[in-house]
């Protein structure tokens, strides 16, 4: 258990085509066990993770992509969230993700990148960081 | 168990079969000799063919796809030239679902992990310049959805050269667990409709194109999405065990189905638990083949399997130390007996290979094949304690997994149950834990982490593939007469409803121009859409 995510909800998707699940699973499972409700939403269009992440207000988006796809199916995800007023939330994303995008990714609003090889403890860590934050942004916007 | 076997963290193999320091005699089970018996021999431990590799080299069989089919034939061809031996054609992830290139779920993955395709015109621009008459051809089609109209628009366009169908040589790995279990997709068809498809494309191949393998049935995938080497193996088998009682049942002869399905294992890191594995597999398959189906015919119990190193167990740090693990995976298949290997770039734990990776993977395999001396002598390792001791271990605990699915009703059952998705991704997660706590250690990862190699370059798919793509697409939906589509497709969706083979149907539409992603709505408005029981 991790006490920042203990009750919080996270999407977790798959972007584009990409056939990977392993990945996405591992994690998926290691939120729930840190404490988390975990919505695994499988494949999903850009805006249809943004619907998803509305509908189900989560506090967390856990991206993954093997493919090599994310350079184009990230942007659109964060700026439909951004069009959608969702700006207290963290988006991170896992996979095969050469290091030479993260900064790309990074400043396209994409919080962490976990790329091949990240072990659990590190990402649950950071993820459990970064929820921390998007809350204390909730807090502050409902004061 | 016995005190020789030591203490359990250094005495288990990757799956758990306790082994001791040093295995003797006392070790193995009484009759070990009938059990492997001599190679060519029934029960085919210790490979097919008496001569094995001084017979038939293996066939290097490297995987290859990428963009468009243009930039793939250049592929193949090198390859070609630095000396593989059959073509191994992946396909893009919304080809392998039977999405066409235009499609708005598609567009960012076209030309990504394979080669697009999308009508017959591509198959002609796939192929162009190689032999087909000569060369064979797996087209890793691993999904029905995808295999059926992929395998139509390659017979068309080989035949449109003048290579008759009755000449192709090849496989699809038409395989519906992909569909169903392994590479999660939108809109994959129910286990029954996909292994519907998989089954009409085996029988049909098997009516007419007698040099064809009508699936390749996988387990490579499964481990790699998580089984260990006894679940690899349950599902390898109770899967072939599937589509082998289906064809009989559409009155096939069973020698004519049995010489020609084929399999796809994995070779993993646990090196002799590996061996056991090829061994122990190849013995089940025989066993069954004569002892339930009751077929004396030697070809028809041979068990030919193709092997691929394992992508999970290459690492994004330190990527160039790939090039030892896949070597000595790829000893593994060998010391096994594979007939058939495909050498994983040491760049894939990033990205597909680049030129470099994919030439080096290449020519390992054949370091293997003219330096090393490993082809000489068949089963080398046969004999020895510890294999033929593993090899009885893992026989059993895959057995005891093959009847778990059978309780099921079969494979299709234990799909459709989600116990197939349960087991994977249980494994899975417990693989990833013992990593973690130290149980598995893994160079790069949790063992001298530090990176001080060369930061490798991601291979990057040529620029403007897509659009090439899909700008040839349009140029085909223009100039086809789309009344005589809708009249080939309604044809397909009849054949699919009435449940007469599909295979003739597709063909002609694939004559006018239907594309991948028309054919696959066919597939998914008649045939059902399915949700993945993953989570």
């Amino acid at each position: 258990m991790v006490n920042a995510l203990v009750g919080r909800k996270a999407i977790v998707a798959k972007l584009g085509m990409d056939a990977h699940w392993r990945g996405a699973i591992v994690v998926a499972n290691a939120l729930r066990d840190a404490g988390m409700e975990v919505v695994y939403l499988g494949h999903a269009l850009p805006h249809e993770i943004v619907a998803a992440m509305l509908q189900e207000d989560a506090i967390l988006l856990g991206l993954s992509s093997l493919s090599g796809n994310h350079m184009t199916e990230c942007p659109p995800v964060l700026a439909g969230l951004r069009k959608a007023g969702i700006e207290d939330v963290a988006v991170v994303l896992g996979g095969a993700i050469p290091a030479q995008d993260e900064p790309a990714l990074r400043k396209a609003g994409i919080a962490a990148v976990f790329g091949t090889g990240t072990s659990l403890k590190v990402t649950i860590e950071r993820i459990g960081e970064l929820v921390g934050e998007a809350e204390l942004k909730r807090q502050r916007q409902h004061t | 168990m016995d005190a020789s076997m030591g203490a359990p963290q250094d005495a288990t193999t990757d799956s758990g079969i306790r082994v001791p320091a040093c295995a003797g005699p006392e070790h193995i089970r009484p009759g070990v000799d009938q059990r492997t018996g001599r190679p060519g021999e029934f029960p085919y431990t210790r490979g097919i063919r008496p001569g094995m590799y001084r017979e038939r080299a293996w066939t290097i069989r490297q995987l290859a796809g990428f963009g468009t089919a243009a930039d793939t034939n250049a592929r193949y061809r090198k390859l070609l030239q630095g000396g593989a031996t059959g073509i191994n054609g992946v396909f893009d992830y919304p080809s392998l679902r039977a999405f066409d290139s235009d499609d708005p779920r598609a567009r960012s993955d076209v030309g990504r992990g394979g080669v697009a395709v999308d009508v017959r015109d591509d198959f002609d621009d796939l192929f162009a310049g190689i032999p087909l008459d000569r060369v064979s051809v797996s087209l890793v089609s691993s999904q029905p959805i995808g295999a059926v109209p992929h395998f139509a628009m390659f017979a068309r366009a080989a035949e449109r050269r003048g290579v008759a169908r009755e000449m192709l040589s090849g496989t699809s790995q038409n395989d519906f667990l992909m569909e169903t279990a392994i590479t999660i997709a939108p809109e994959a068809l129910p286990p029954a409709g996909s292994f519907r498809l998989e089954c009409d494309l085996a029988e049909f191949t098997l009516r007419s194109v007698p040099r064809w393998n009508p699936v390749s049935v996988s387990g490579y995938n499964y481990r790699e999405a998580g089984a260990d080497a006894p679940l690899e193996m349950a599902l390898t088998l109770a899967h072939g065990q599937a589509v082998v009682r289906e064809l009989l049942n559409r009155g096939l002869e069973p020698e004519r189905i049995l010489r020609r399905v084929s399999f796809f294992l994995d070779a993993h890191n646990d090196f002799f638990e590996e061996v056991a594995k090829f061994r122990a597999t190849r013995r089940m398959w025989a066993h069954w083949v004569r002892d339930e189906l009751g077929v004396k015919d030697a070809a028809s119990q041979r068990f030919r399997f193709h092997v691929q190193t394992s992508g999970v167990t290459n690492t994004a740090r330190c990527a160039q130390v790939n090039i030892a693990r896949s070597m000595t995976q790829a000893l593994s298949a060998i010391l096994g007996g594979a007939q058939s290997l495909h050498v994983n770039g040491y760049d894939e734990a990033v990205s597909i290979p680049t030129e470099q990776a994919a030439l080096t993977a290449l020519r390992s395999q054949l370091v293997l094949l003219h330096e090393t001396g490993v082809a000489r002598s068949a089963d080398p390792l046969g004999g020895s304690y510890l294999v033929e001791y593993l090899t009885d271990a893992i026989e059993d605990r895959a057995q005891a997994i093959i009847r778990q699915i059978d309780a099921f009703g079969g494979i299709v059952a234990a799909t459709e149950q989600a116990w197939v998705h349960g087991e994977l991704a249980r494994i899975a997660f417990a693989t990833q834990k013992a990593l973690e706590n130290g149980d598995a250690l893994v160079v790069g990862i949790n063992l001298h982490a530090e990176d001080d190699a060369q930061p490798i370059e991601a291979f990057e798919i040529p620029a403007g593939a897509c659009e090439r793509q899909v700008e040839r697409l349009a140029a085909v939906r223009k100039r086809r007469n789309g009344a005589g589509v809708a009249r080939a497709l309604d044809r397909v969706a009849s054949a699919c409803r009435e449940g007469v083979n599909v295979v003739p149907a597709v063909i002609e539409a694939v004559d006018a121009d239907a594309t991948l992603g028309e054919l696959g709505l066919v597939f998914r408005d008649t045939l059902g859409r399915w949700e993945f029981p993953l989570w």
